[in-house]
Order: structure tokens, then C-alpha cells, then sequence
């Protein structure tokens, strides 16, 4: 992709293997916490409470307490567990994508992109569950040898969507841990307390970096890499297909599945520049993390944005067209309807202000950098959100046009989960290497190649 | 593969390593290995590994398990639970190869791992080389030749390794 | 799940039932005294669950002929009973709601003094050495106050008690009433008599402000009538042509051909030039061009169809006018009947509500008797102040369903029994008297009203079922009379009671008063289609049944017209007080098309202050503003905006219908139908991938005529009794979450810049194609072999999936346990678990739920036909809205067989298919919308 951004070598030239080993591990097995991480901690560690207690509310009182009604069925949990997806492709995509098309600088990256992904995943996939009216009964969606003798409803995009998101997610926890082995080698050979050489010594099953192990490593490894950019796209193409594979105008739109991949890669991208930002500062990681790194995924989120933009206007476009009543109905609610406000909002977000890194000063200045992907999540977000409301508030028959009030369960809800994302994280980065050591140190090693 | 006596020859860099890999394969060594904190290109070859099946055994692994999807989707919603669900036709393939897709990459995932743990021999917690000082930094910054042959003892090998200057030459027994 | 927890709530409600049934009776089942199922099923009736028994129901004293089928002893259903003249076989929403009035939580149970519970017998000790006194004194001081009463039991009763209590007066109190159509016809011929309208032989109609059409005890009568007259099928061409001169849209108004919308006042200049042009001695009033062109046309069209034409006089006009009517339905040779007043008038009749209040103001009154309900203390007028005038009465009792705003000031209060629950009888509007049996066993320790008017002649044993026995055994030997009483039960009618026709005297013609002159607003008073007259405000079936045209649930609106809103910059809900007369109410605004510019429309019945958790505090109460001699309009009202807002709960919010939307509910000319009677070419479908299941046994399909449907909202009610839909509440329908498995969308589309109406009943479409269906991930909604869309409640998981699929909305989600532990208010309670339907689920939190074509009927129709082993026949399986209706609007029936209703109607040339260009190919179908305009009324200025 951007790997013309990399001319010059990403790593520190005079480093050695050592150092770069010791720049990662030693935040998390050295340094203690600092405040500003006790501090979130707490913080992130109420909300997830706060989370516990939503879902408590929610199972005494029963769905109600949201503000979906007759005609918007559909609500907030719907747009999160979207959102939430798309935050958890980029891990991935990043780590194989760039791992296929050798951008070695994903070296720096990846391991808590993929974190971030599986955090994402597991909460996204918690989402669908909840906004069941009978949430216990979720397995029904299994196909399994019943009583009631009766299997799943393959037509239905739930039941792609309850493969897609469970394969994702077994998939990105394997491909994450299978990457982490190595590094939880190395840091039981660092690691001073009795406990913590016991816990990497499991984890990391004894890896010894045998040249064998090492050989079919790599093999596993690059085929997972392979398989993750099919399995990526086809879990958002899924998930535009619940909407896409409908009568409903607005959502009746063959552009969907590879837009929902397009913006599941996009808010990604914008997520894992903010928790890079966050990280390099929280854990001193300025030397692997280098502003050529943000240069590069500046650059593909505005491709994202750029892609984004035409993904809208083919909408309007096909939406205009095709001259249907409900369809020309919905697109004049879209611009004029009560959501325009919100509408326009999400189109300056998601296309409007990233197109500032067209600028090389921004795609390096991380302040701008950071508010830049904040607000495109908060975007990507209300793209979402809208796109369940524009349609369902606003269907075929006007007699059924009723528009979606939140309720405060609604926001708690939204807010609790990410809280619990930044919880796992912020626990994540304590416990965990965040940069693949040894990814680096080979990117070391043929860095000197190439100079000698 | 508990050994009578395991021999480590400790490197500074991984190009030694190499060099002193295809020496003791040209020298006819059995039971040769290497351990290094990332992976060394021409490694495996310089000890001449054969190359890995774990690929092979994904396809067919995934390729199974595709095909167990779509014959399920097709026995329940054909054979087995036959209702008219909006007057589609039973046999909806274009949707059936969804779940289809999802299990071929979910079966040939799980494959992969298992091939791995089982030609790697992992998990393993124990191994004689542990036991040998400065191993620990096998993982970090420092490449290991191990030599586990019977026939060859520390003095052959460091004759063998004449040159490339190992930083040690040590002798692990086995248990 | 939900299944289990029904039974044990019922077997709950019926423990409850047992504990709460004090003096000797126990537990709930048939009444002791015989009562007769009702045995020949008349052509087109759906054998139902258990019993089905004829009874008779009142409103405003009218009997309605029903049919009410019982399950285990609980009434569960009522429907209409086709041999009954007021009936035919349909019902109305009231009738409909008399179930959940039976299992009200509310009602009152036991008899109270000053509110402590008290015995029967402490109250004769009380009461009789009264008597005594009274009879010493000729009855002097003994006053009776009842609402409207026609039943020949009562009137006897109360004739008999006359002769003991020579002193004895009977006042009637009705707030509704028809005071002035009763002053009119005096002043027209010279006595009483009563005009029935017959719309069946009408060909042009012309509406005055009257509302045949609207909630009353004729609507059913006059609706079945005007279906008659108004069928548009290919090739017949008779076709009734309707004409509407209204201040405020009523049903008549918003079905009619022709509406202008005149402010009151001006009703009488329209009246007048109508008389006038149709050759009347009387001085043609200037009228504006626009309303000149409408009544010339209208007299124009009334004169071409001498013999069919009619003029219908509303009971807001005065009766001068009344009396101007009937003198032009004389020339006009109008189709109506002459007969003497079901209603006593006269003599023997009842004295005003007015005389009542002067003599106990007067300490005249010192014994009163408040029966069947009449609530004054709610519903006077606001110049009688009741209240006051009450508490000069040393004995007040009052006998009620409810313990009201009348109860709260008399000493004594009886709890009354339903109208299910004890034995009676009663007259319908045509004269036509009907006996009320009892279904259940009275729930509670209630005295019927003839048991105390037996007491009032001494009579302590005489129960409600020997009283009606007494009436009818009169000129009957025992053996006839016991035959004639079996038969009489079965049909549920009495033969040959129906009042003789006569020919009336010439009417003359009146002097007709100058209209008052007032400034400011004119308030126009209706009663309300849910509510009435305030009387049924504790049924929560009828306060969240969408009032017509407004949709508006849960309470009423000061209803203004658009324009009006505009010039006062008043927005929907924006809340102002109406103040005449120094009286004032503070109510929410919402513009209406259909009203007249300077007009303020409100219903009655609305801000009851006791009467049960359901009813109390809902909107505002009209009666304030509401005087004896301005009852229906009150001119000179000021409007003063107050800042704040509290808008209407609307169960449908956006009613226009512009461009291409109008292809949802056409409306074409008469002409198109008989245009195209020729070619039958049908839209077909569009092309498909799919395959086409074949439906061998049967291919059930409903076909719903926009044309007849008038918007009555029965087969709402209807579908809610049949099928245990949930109440949710005001709060929930604000969210958007009605639970009405069927639905009547309001549209109105813009003809010749006159606002026109249509309804739209809308229920599932069971699309073979069906949207819903596939998206499910469980298989919980799926396609049965007879083409019905089932939800399968027990394998739904609510991922509400469908619901977002479904291009028409018809689904309905259980967002709380609405039916199930989480009910609105007191509907909880036990005791109203007793009116579920045991054929039908209630369903549990968390699930799909939507109309089913009424399944269980079906499948009850396939158990007879297997018994006598042969298929079901056509018209066998009626639905519950299809049974309701009182225009046959909604038609049921198999696609397989050629001559079923729906294959027929999917031939009409008006045939469409809603949103069918989706291919969704529904079942559910409708015929468009069609008018019968006057060729001299057409384009430009009309």
C-alpha cells in the first residue's frame, strides 16, 4: 500500500537486538504502573460494572428499556455491534494484509492492532445477543441435534452473520496467540519473579525458537495471514448483507457489503492511530513507533475516506435513478428528514475533515492525527446508527412513520462498552508485550542486510 | 527425544549461525538443530529440513469442513426440516455457500494448529537445552547450533566450528 | 412458556373470582336460572369456542341484538346477531368492549354507606321504614333519576311503582340523547314521533351535521344500509351519492362524495337555502358562492332522485331545523319511517334532569334513587350545579357499575351488575324488543335495577329474571308462554315487537329563529367514538382503539382547522384555554382538515375524576364548557395560547398522501369501475426467480373493500377480544408500540382542494412471497400448507428481524411482558385474565406476534368439516374483523374455489395489491377507493 512512505528505515539504525527487546518488555515487566494508568483503570473498571449493570437492567425489565418501537425495531445495539465490528477488522487486516504485501513496518503495529481486534470482536459479538427479545435462547441459532427437531434458518443474514462473527473471532484469538508464542518465550527468559516465569513459561507451551518450530511457525503463521483477508472481508460483507439482503429502501442496495468492508477497514484504522497515539506515550515507545508509522496509516485512512465518499454518492446516485417512490422518499429524509442535522455531521466526519491528510504536516502531527480518528469513529458511528434509522423510521408506508427516540439505557449502554474495550486494554498492555519482538528484530536483522 | 548429551554452540549473529549450520550438516551431524529469537531465512534449509505439510493438511482440512457445512445446510433444509420459508426453494445454494465459506476457513484454521502441535511436539515445558546457562537468552539476542548425535562429542564439534568463533561450546546431558 | 403461565394465571383469575363472590353464590358458571345456547347457526357464523348465547347490549337505552360465546362459563366474545334489526350480525366497538367492562377491576363490589361496606340488609333496614313513610306522605320527597330507558320490564316496574307512590317522580338524564330531533318532530307534526332513516333506499343522501355513519346505537343499522347502497363492482351501477354540510368532519362527512365544511351557524342558512330551492315558502339566505354552488348542486341532484333522495338532520340542530328537514324529506317523498317513540315521551314519560335539581335545591327531595348509571354529577350540564343540589337530599342511592363522581356524593352506593351478568330486556331503535340473559354468574354481590324498583313496591324476593318473565308472560297462557320464552332466547329476538309504521300528518313548516350572532371562537361538542359519553373511560380497549380521522389515543383534543392553527401560530400540542361564560378548560390543540375555519371541536366523555385506575385524569372534560341550552354548540369561546405543550398520543402520525404515494389507497371516480367493467386485465406480479408452491387443500386470502370501510374501528376491538391483544398504555404508544394486530391507516389526499379521507384496514398481507420469512434465523416465521403466514411464538428468539423486513409494518413486538407480568395499570389483575380467549395464546415477553387470519377459526372449521368429513365450505371460516364489520367490508374465503368472495373480488377492475410492485404477491388485498362525485361539483371551484 503505502510502503513508498518507508524509504528510509523505520527502526533506529545503531539498535541491536537487545535494546529493541528491552524497549518493549521492560514497561511491562520492569517499570511499575504509572498514575495516569491506575487512574483509567479505576475508571474503565466502573464502567465495565456499569456495563454488568445495564445488561442486569436489561434482562429484569426486558428490551423495552431501550427506545427501538414498532417500525424501528432496530436500535443502538444493532449500530454498536456494527461499529464495534468494523473497529475489530483493522487488527487483522493490518496484520495480514501488510504481512502479505511485506510492509515490514506493521512490525510496530500489529500485535495491539490484533489485540484491539479480539477486544472489539468479543464485545461486537456481544451485542446481537443482548438486543434479543429472548436473549437465553441465543444458541437456537446453532445448528445442533434437537428436541425440537427443528435447525437453523440458513436463509436468514443472522445465521451468516452467527458463522461469520464466531469464525472471526476463534480465528483472530488463534492468529493473535500463535503470533504472541514466540514473544511469551521471551519474556519468560526475562522475567525476574518465580510466578511470572511459571505463567509466560505455560503460555508460551516451552518454545525454545527451534529452527523447526520456527519453520513451521512461519508456514502456520503466513497461511492464517492468507486466509484472515478473505474471512475479513466476507464477515463485513455479511453484515451489510443484513441489511442489504431486504426490501426496506435504503438498505435494498447491492453497494453494500464491500461499503461495510470499506468502512469496517476505515474506523479500524482511525481506532488503532488513536490507541497507537496512547500507547507510544503510555509505554515510551517512540523508537518502534515512528511518525513514518502514522505517515503511512494516515495515508490509507484517508484512502479509507476518499472510498467512503464515492460509496455515498453511488448510493444517492443509484437511490435517485432507479426513481423508485419509497426509494426517492427515503434519500429526501436523508437531506431534509428529522436525522439531516445528524446526517450531515457524519458526512463531515467520515469525509469531510480526513480529507486534511492530504497534508504531510497532519499525517504527522499526531495531535491532529489523534482528533482527526476520534472523530471519524464518532462518524463511522453515526453513519451506522443512521443507517438503521433513516430506513426503519421511515419505511414504505407513511402511516408507519415513527422516528427513534434514545432512552438513557441506550447511551449507558454505548458508553459501558467502551469503557470495558479500554478496561481490556489498558490490562492488555500491562500483562502483554504490545509489539511483536521478534517481528521486530527480524526487521532488524534485514535492515542490516540491506545495509551491508 | 530425550538425549543422551546435547551439544549448544552459542553465536553473536545469525549469519555465524548459518555458516556453522551448513558445516556441521556438510560434516554428516545427525540430529541437528537450531534455536533463535526469530526466525532466520535459509535456516531451515542450511540444516536440511524437509519442507512442512501443515499447509496440505490445512486444505484438506478446510475443504472437509466446507463441504460437512454445506451438505448439513442442504440435509436440513432439503431432507430433513423441509418448510416453505417465503416461497424460496428449498435448496437456496447461493446463501448456503456463506456458512459454507466461514467453516472452510474456520476447519482449515484449526487444522493448521493442531499439524503445528503435533510436528513441533508442542506444548512442551521441558527440554534438556533449559538446563544449559545462557539459554535463556536463545530468546533474546543470542543463536544457538544444537548438535544431538551420539557420535559426536564437544571437541569434534568445536574442531568443526574452527573460525567462526562461538561465544561457548557447551555440553547438556540429557535425562 | 407463555402457554403454561395463561393457564395458571387463569386458574389464578378464577380462584379470585370464587373468593370475591359473597351472598351465597360461589364460584363462576352459568346463572342458576335456565338460560339457551343459541342452536341454529345462522348462514355464515363461526362456531366459536365453547356456548354461544344471544343476548341484547344498550347504548344510550337501545338494545343492540349480540351474540356472545362463553368459554368454561366466562363470557370471552361478543358478536353480532344477524336476526336482530340493530345488529344484522355485525357489532360496534362498544359492544365488542363490553367484555373487558364485564372483568373491569374497577367495578365496584360491594354496597357501601359514606364509603364503609355495609350489608343488604343494613341497607333495607334503612330503607324500608323510609318506604313507609314515603307511602304515608303519597310518595312525596321519592325521585328517581335513570339514564335512558326503553326496557318494557323497567317502564313497567317503574309504572307500578307510580301506583304505589302516587308522588313519585321519574326523571331521565342523558347527556347524548336526542332531545332535539324529539322538539323537531313535535314542531313538525304535531306529537311525537320518531323518523327512521332507511339509507338501504336512498340513492342521493344529503347530511345536515348528522352522522348515521358515526358511533351511536344506529350505526350499525345505517352502515349495513349504506354498504348496501354503495357497492362498487363491475358492471352494477346504482351507487348511492353522498352529500356532507359539517362544522367538524364526522365518519358521514369523511365517507361522503361531497363535504363542506361550514361553521355551525351557517347550518341553518344552508338548510334554509335547500328548503328554498326545493320550492319552500322561505326567505333564500345569502350564501358564499362556494356553498351556493354545493347546495344548488345537492337540491339539483335531491330533486332528479324524488323517491331516493333523503336529508338527514344532525342532534345538533335546532329543532326548528329538524322540523324544516322533515318537511323537505315530505316533498322529496324521503325514504323514512314514521313510528311512535321507543322511547317514552309524553305523559308517562320522564321529567328533565333540570326539574330534578330545582326541586332538591328546593329541599323538595328527600328520598332519591340514582339507577343504571346516570351520572350527573359528571355529565350535567355545567349551568345545573348537581353537586350542590345534592347534598340538600337526606337519602341519596346510587346504583352504578363504577363508584363515580355521583356516587362520591350520594350516602348510599349499590354496585350495579354488567349487562352480561343479569336478566333484562330492551327495545332497539325500530322497536324491535330483545331479552338480556345473563352469561355469567354475577361476579360480585350486585342488585339488578328491577330488583330495587321491586323494592320500591315492597317486592323484596323479586329477582331480575321473574321481573322479565312478569312482562312478557302478560297475554300468554303458561305452556305457550314457556315455548314462546325458549324461542324467544334462542333468536334473541321477540317477533313481531317492532314498532307498526304510520304515516305521519303533513309537517308544517317552522318559523325558523335568526341564528345567534357571537363573536370568537364556536365550540362544537361531539360525544367521542371511544369513550361516548365518559361512560366506558375505564375500558382500556376502547381508550387506546385510535379515534377515527385523528388517531389520537388516550384521551381528547381541541381539534382547529389548519388554517386557524396558522393565523393563531398554534402548533399540534400546544396547550390552550377555552373560556366562555367565565368557565374555562385547558386543552392541546391539534389541527384537523376537516374542520371548519372559527370552529373548535372537543368530545365529551374525556377528564373523568373517578372511575378507576384506567380512566381518571385521561384528557379534558367538555361538560365544563357545556350549558342546557347550548349543548352541542357554544359560540363566543376564547382562545388563549398558555405557552405550554402536551402533545396528542397519535397512533399514526403522518396522514398525508401526495404524488405517487396516492397508488397506497387509491381513490378513482364511479366512472373508472364501470369503465373498465369491460377488461378485468390484472397487474400481474413481477417476474420472479422463485419457484411457486402449490397450496392444494385450501389458499386462504382476504380481500378488504377501501370503498365500504367507514372507519368505525369494530374490527379493531374485535381482533383485540378474539386474538388477547395487550393494552400497552399511553406511555408505549407514545414510543411507538401499539400492540393492534390490525390497524386502520387514515390517509387523506387533496381532490379539488377538498381534504378527502380513506381508511385503510390494514392487517398481516401473508405475502407468499413473504418478506418476513427468511430473515429469521429459527424458522419462527414461516409458511403454512394453506398459504397463512404463521409466527411460531415458542421458537421466537425477537431478534425482530422480520418486523424490520416487513415493507407493511403489520408486526407487533412484545418489547415488555404486556399480557405477560408487566401489564399496563391494574390489567393484571387476575380477574381480567378471565376474558382471554383459551383458543388463542397470550403471548410472552420477548416475542413477534401479528395477525394470524384468526388460525384458530380455521382450524376450528377443519375440526367440523373432518367430523363430517368433508372440506370446509365457503364462507364456513369468518374472521373476527370480517364478523365485526358492519358494512362487510373485510371478505374472507379460499383462492382455490373460483366462486369464494376474494377469487371474485380479485377479478373487480378496481382490484389492487398494496405495495405489489415488491412482489411480495399478498394475500390480503384491497378493492380502491371509490367515489361517486357530481358531474356539477367536479373541477375548478368545487
Amino acid at each position: 500500500m503505502s510502503g513508498s512512505a518507508l524509504r528510509e528505515p523505520p527502526l533506529p539504525p545503531g539498535a541491536s537486538y537487545g535494546e529493541l527487546i528491552g524497549v518493549v518488555a521492560d514497561p511491562v515487566l520492569e517499570r511499575g504502573t504509572g498514575r495516569p494508568w491506575r487512574i483509567a483503570f479505576a475508571v474503565t473498571l466502573l464502567m465495565t460494572l456499569g456495563l454488568g449493570i445495564c445488561i442486569a437492567w436489561l434482562f429484569i425489565q426486558g428490551v423495552g428499556i431501550w427506545g427501538i418501537n414498532t417500525p424501528v425495531v432496530w436500535g443502538f445495539a444493532i449500530a454498536n455491534f456494527v461499529w464495534w465490528l468494523g473497529i475489530g477488522h483493522a487488527g487483522t487486516l493490518i496484520s495480514a494484509l501488510l504481512l502479505i504485501t511485506r510492509q515490514h513496518w506493521r512490525a510496530s503495529i500489529n500485535r495491539f492492532a490484533e489485540a484491539m481486534t479480539l477486544f472489539a470482536a468479543v464485545i461486537a459479538g456481544l451485542f446481537p445477543i443482548l438486543h434479543l427479545g429472548r436473549p437465553y435462547r441465543f444458541y437456537w441459532l446453532v445448528p445442533y441435534p434437537n428436541t425440537m427437531e427443528v435447525w437453523p434458518q440458513w436463509r436468514s443474514a443472522l445465521v451468516w452473520d452467527f458463522a461469520a462473527i464466531s469464525t472471526y473471532i476463534i480465528f483472530s484469538l488463534l492468529f493473535w496467540y500463535w503470533g504472541l508464542i514466540p514473544d511469551l518465550a521471551t519474556m519468560r527468559d526475562r522475567a525476574r519473579s518465580r510466578a511470572a516465569r511459571y505463567a509466560y513459561g505455560v503460555l508460551s507451551m516451552g518454545w525454545r525458537g527451534s529452527a523447526r518450530h520456527w519453520h513451521r511457525h512461519d508456514a502456520l503463521y503466513r497461511a492464517m495471514a492468507a486466509l484472515a483477508v478473505p474471512l475479513v472481508v466476507s464477515v463485513h460483507s455479511v453484515v451489510g448483507m443484513d441489511f442489504a439482503a431486504s426490501l426496506m429502501p435504503g438498505w435494498q442496495e447491492t453497494i453494500f457489503p464491500p461499503y461495510f468492508v470499506i468502512g469496517a477497514m476505515f474506523s479500524g484504522f482511525a481506532m488503532v492511530v488513536t490507541l497507537a497515539i496512547l500507547l507510544r506515550r503510555g509505554l515510551g515507545l517512540e523508537k518502534v513507533i515512528t511518525p513514518r508509522h502514522f505517515d503511512a496509516m494516515a495515508k490509507i485512512v484517508l484512502a479509507g475516506s476518499v472510498a467512503m465518499a464515492i460509496s455515498y454518492t453511488t448510493e444517492w446516485f443509484t437511490g435517485w435513478y432507479g426513481g423508485e417512490r419509497a426509494e426517492l422518499t427515503h434519500l429526501g429524509h436523508l437531506f431534509t428528514g428529522a436525522y439531516a442535522p445528524i446526517y450531515y455531521g457524519m458526512l463531515a466526519c467520515n469525509v469531510l475533515i480526513p480529507q486534511v491528510f492530504w497534508l504531510r504536516a497532519a499525517r504527522r502531527n499526531l495531535v491532529t492525527l489523534f482528533l482527526v480518528t476520534i472523530l471519524i469513529n464518532i462518524g463511522m458511528w453515526l453513519e451506522r446508527i443512521l443507517i438503521i434509522w433513516n430506513t426503519l423510521s421511515h419505511g414504505h408506508l407513511p402511516s408507519m412513520w415513527h422516528l427513534f427516540y434514545p432512552t438513557f439505557w441506550d447511551w449507558a449502554t454505548l458508553l459501558c462498552s467502551i469503557g470495558l474495550f479500554t478496561f481490556l486494554f489498558l490490562v492488555f498492555v500491562r500483562i502483554f508485550p504490545a509489539v511483536a519482538m521478534h517481528d521486530l528484530n527480524k526487521r532488524l536483522y534485514q535492515e542490516k542486510e540491506e545495509r551491508a | 527425544m530425550s538425549l543422551p548429551c546435547l551439544l549448544l554452540a552459542e553465536f553473536r549473529d545469525p549469519e555465524t549461525l548459518l555458516d556453522a549450520a551448513r558445516r556441521v550438516r556438510e560434516a554428516g551431524f545427525k540430529g541437528l538443530d537450531a534455536h533463535t529469537p526469530f526466525p532466520v531465512e535459509g535456516l531451515a534449509e542450511a540444516l536440511g529440513f524437509r519442507p512442512t505439510r501443515i499447509r496440505p493438511a490445512m486444505l484438506v482440512g478446510g475443504l472437509l469442513s466446507g463441504a460437512f457445512a454445506y451438505w448439513l445446510q442442504w440435509y436440513s433444509a432439503v431432507l430433513d426440516y423441509p418448510i416453505n420459508s417465503g416461497g424460496r426453494p428449498l435448496h437456496s445454494w447461493p446463501v448456503f455457500l456463506v456458512p459454507t465459506f466461514e467453516a472452510t476457513v474456520l476447519g482449515a484454521t484449526l487444522t493448521g494448529i493442531v499439524a503445528f502441535l503435533i510436528s513441533t511436539g508442542l506444548p512442551r515445558l521441558h527440554h534438556p537445552a533449559f538446563a544449559a546457562r545462557g539459554f535463556e537468552r536463545a530468546s533474546q539476542d543470542r543463536f544457538f547450533l544444537s548438535v544431538a548425535d551420539p557420535h559426536v562429542d564437544a571437541a569434534r564439534l568445536a574442531a568443526l566450528l574452527d573460525g567462526l568463533g562461538p561465544l561457548s561450546l557447551r555440553e547438556v546431558r540429557g535425562e | 412458556m407463555s402457554a403454561g403461565s395463561v393457564l395458571s394465571r387463569r386458574q389464578a383469575a378464577l380462584g379470585l373470582l370464587a373468593a370475591a363472590i359473597s351472598g351465597g353464590l360461589s364460584g363462576c358458571g352459568e346463572p342458576e336460572e335456565e338460560i339457551l345456547p343459541y342452536v341454529e347457526q345462522p348462514e355464515r357464523l363461526v362456531p366459536g369456542a365453547g356456548l354461544r348465547f344471544a343476548t341484547t347490549l344498550a347504548l344510550e337505552g337501545y338494545g343492540r341484538g349480540v351474540i356472545c360465546a362463553s368459554a368454561e362459563g366466562r363470557p370471552i366474545k361478543i358478536e353480532g346477531n344477524p336476526g336482530h334489526p340493530a345488529s344484522l350480525g355485525a357489532t360496534d366497538v362498544f359492544a365488542e368492549a363490553e367484555i373487558l367492562g364485564l372483568y373491569d377491576p374497577d367495578r365496584s363490589r360491594t354496597i357501601r354507606q359514606a364509603g364503609r361496606p355495609v350489608t343488604w340488609q343494613e341497607f333495607l333496614a334503612a330503607l324500608l321504614p323510609r318506604l313507609e313513610a314515603l307511602e304515608a306522605r303519597g310518595g312525596e320527597g321519592l325521585r328517581l333519576l335513570t339514564g335512558p330507558i326503553t326496557s318494557p320490564t323497567l317502564l313497567r316496574l317503574i309504572a307500578a311503582a307510580r301506583g304505589r307512590f302516587p308522588g313519585l317522580v321519574w326523571h331521565a338524564h342523558a347527556p347524548i340523547g336526542e332531545a332535539n330531533a324529539r322538539r323537531g318532530a313535535e314542531l313538525a307534526f304535531g306529537r311525537p314521533v320518531s323518523m327512521l332513516s332507511r339509507l338501504d333506499r336512498a340513492a342521493v343522501v344529503l347530511a345536515l351535521d348528522a352522522d348515521p355513519l358515526g358511533p351511536g346505537p344506529d350505526q350499525i343499522r345505517n352502515g349495513h344500509a349504506f354498504a348496501e347502497r354503495r357497492l362498487a363492482r363491475a358492471g352494477r351501477t346504482e351507487f348511492m351519492r353522498l352529500y356532507a354540510v359539517e362544522p367538524a368532519t364526522t365518519l358521514t362527512g369523511a365517507n361522503a362524495d361531497h363535504r363542506l365544511r361550514v361553521p355551525p351557524a351557517m347550518l341553518r342558512d344552508v338548510a334554509l337555502a335547500l328548503a328554498a330551492a326545493l320550492g319552500a315558502p322561505v326567505p333564500r339566505p345569502e350564501l358564499a358562492a362556494k356553498q351556493a354552488r354545493f347546495v344548488e348542486a345537492a337540491a339539483e341532484d335531491l330533486r332528479a332522485h324524488h323517491g331516493a333522495a333523503l336529508v338527514l338532520a344532525g342532534e345538533s340542530l335546532a329543532p326548528e331545523l329538524h322540523a324544516l328537514v322533515h318537511w323537505i324529506n315530505e316533498r322529496l317523498a324521503a325514504p323514512v319511517e314514521a313510528i311512535a317513540p321507543v322511547f317514552p315521551a309524553g305523559a308517562e314519560g320522564p321529567m328533565p334532569l333540570a326539574a330534578l335539581v330545582e326541586d332538591m335545591r328546593a329541599g323538595r327531595v328527600d328520598t332519591l334513587f340514582i339507577l343504571g348509571g346516570a351520572n350527573p354529577a359528571y355529565d350535567a350540564p355545567a349551568d345545573i350545579d348537581f353537586l350542590n343540589a345534592c347534598k340538600q337530599v337526606r337519602f341519596a342511592v346510587h346504583h352504578g357499575l363504577h363508584r363515580d363522581e355521583t356516587a362520591a356524593l350520594c350516602d348510599w352506593h349499590l354496585p350495579a351488575p354488567h349487562a352480561l351478568e343479569e336478566w333484562g330486556d330492551l327495545r332497539a331503535t325500530d322497536g324491535t324488543a330483545s331479552l338480556v340473559q345473563p352469561l355469567i354468574r354475577p361476579l360480585y354481590a350486585t342488585r339488578a335495577t328491577a330488583e330495587l324498583l321491586g323494592l320500591l313496591q315492597g317486592r323484596l324476593d323479586l329477582s331480575a329474571h321473574a321481573a322479565v318473565r312478569e312482562t312478557w308472560a302478560e297475554g300468554r297462557t303458561p305452556e305457550e308462554f314457556e315455548v314462546w320464552w325458549r324461542r324467544t332466547l334462542h333468536e334473541g329476538i321477540v317477533e313481531g315487537s317492532a314498532a307498526p309504521r304510520f304515516d305521519p300528518p303533513e309537517p308544517r313548516l317552522p318559523q325558523v329563529p335568526p341564528a345567534p350572532a357571537a363573536d370568537g371562537l364556536v365550540l362544537v361538542l361531539r360525544p367521542d367514538a371511544s369513550v361516548w359519553d365518559g361512560r366506558f373511560a375505564n375500558n382500556a380497549w376502547l381508550q387506546e382503539c385510535p379515534r377515527p380521522l385523528t388517531r389520537q389515543v388516550w384521551g381528547n383534543a381541541a381539534l382547529i382547522a389548519p388554517e386557524e392553527a396558522e393565523a393563531r401560530g398554534l402548533n399540534q400540542g400546544d396547550v390552550v384555554r377555552l373560556e366562555v361564560g367565565g368557565r374555562s378548560l385547558e386543552v392541546a390543540v391539534m389541527p384537523e382538515p376537516g374542520i371548519a375555519p372559527g370552529v373548535v371541536a372537543l368530545s365529551l366523555g374525556y377528564g373523568r375524576r373517578r372511575v378507576g385506575a384506567i380512566g381518571e385524569g385521561v384528557g379534558v372534560n367538555a361538560y365544563v364548557l357545556r350549558t342546557t341550552d347550548t349543548p352541542w354548540t357554544v359560540p363566543g369561546v376564547a382562545l388563549t395560547p398558555l405557552g405550554r405543550r402536551a402533545p396528542p398520543v397519535l397512533a399514526q402520525e403522518e396522514q398525508r398522501l401526495e404524488g405517487e404515494a396516492r397508488e397506497l389507497l387509491p381513490v378513482i371516480p364511479l366512472e373508472e369501475v364501470l369503465r373498465a367493467a369491460g377488461d378485468a386485465s390484472r397487474s400481474e406480479p413481477p417476474p420472479t426467480f422463485y419457484p411457486e408452491f402449490a397450496y392444494e387443500t385450501y389458499a386462504w386470502a382476504m380481500v378488504i373493500d377501501t370503498t365500504l370501510c367507514i372507519g368505525c374501528n369494530a374490527c379493531v376491538i374485535a381482533c383485540q377480544s378474539e386474538n388477547n391483544i395487550p393494552v400497552v398504555g399511553p406511555e408505549e404508544v407514545e414510543w411507538g408500540r401499539d400492540m393492534h394486530w390490525l390497524r386502520i391507516d387514515t390517509y387523506r389526499q387533496e381532490i379539488d382542494g377538498e381534504p378527502h379521507p380513506g381508511f385503510q384496514p390494514v392487517p398481516c398481507m401473508h405475502c407468499e412471497k413473504a418478506p418476513c420469512e427468511p430473515v429469521c434465523p429459527v424458522a419462527a416465521s414461516v409458511h403454512d400448507q394453506e398459504g397463512l403466514n404463521v409466527q411460531v411464538y415458542n421458537r421466537c428468539i425477537g431478534t425482530r428481524f422480520c418486523q424490520s423486513n416487513c415493507p407493511y409494518k403489520v408486526r407487533r413486538f412484545n418489547f415488555f411482558g404486556y399480557a405477560d407480568g408487566q401489564e399496563y395499570k391494574n390489567l393484571g389483575e387476575p380477574v381480567v385474565a378471565a376474558h382471554f380467549n383459551p383458543e388463542v395464546t397470550v403471548r410472552a415477553r420477548g416475542v413477534m406476534e401479528k395477525c394470524t387470519y384468526c388460525v384458530q377459526r380455521i382450524s376450528a372449521a377443519r375440526r367440523e368439516a373432518k367430523k363430517e368429513n368433508r372440506p370446509i365450505a365457503e364462507g364456513e371460516v369468518v374472521t373476527a374483523c370480517q364478523s365485526a364489520c358492519p358494512t362487510s367490508a373485510i371478505l374472507f374465503g379460499d383462492l382455490n374455489k373460483a366462486d369464494s368472495l376474494p377469487s371474485r373480488l380479485r377479478q373487480e377492475p378496481h382490484h389492487y395489491k398494496l405495495l405489489g410492485h415488491l412482489g411480495t404477491q399478498p394475500r390480503t388485498t384491497y378493492l380502491k377507493r371509490v367515489r361517486n362525485p357530481n358531474p356539477a361539483l367536479e373541477g375548478d371551484a368545487a
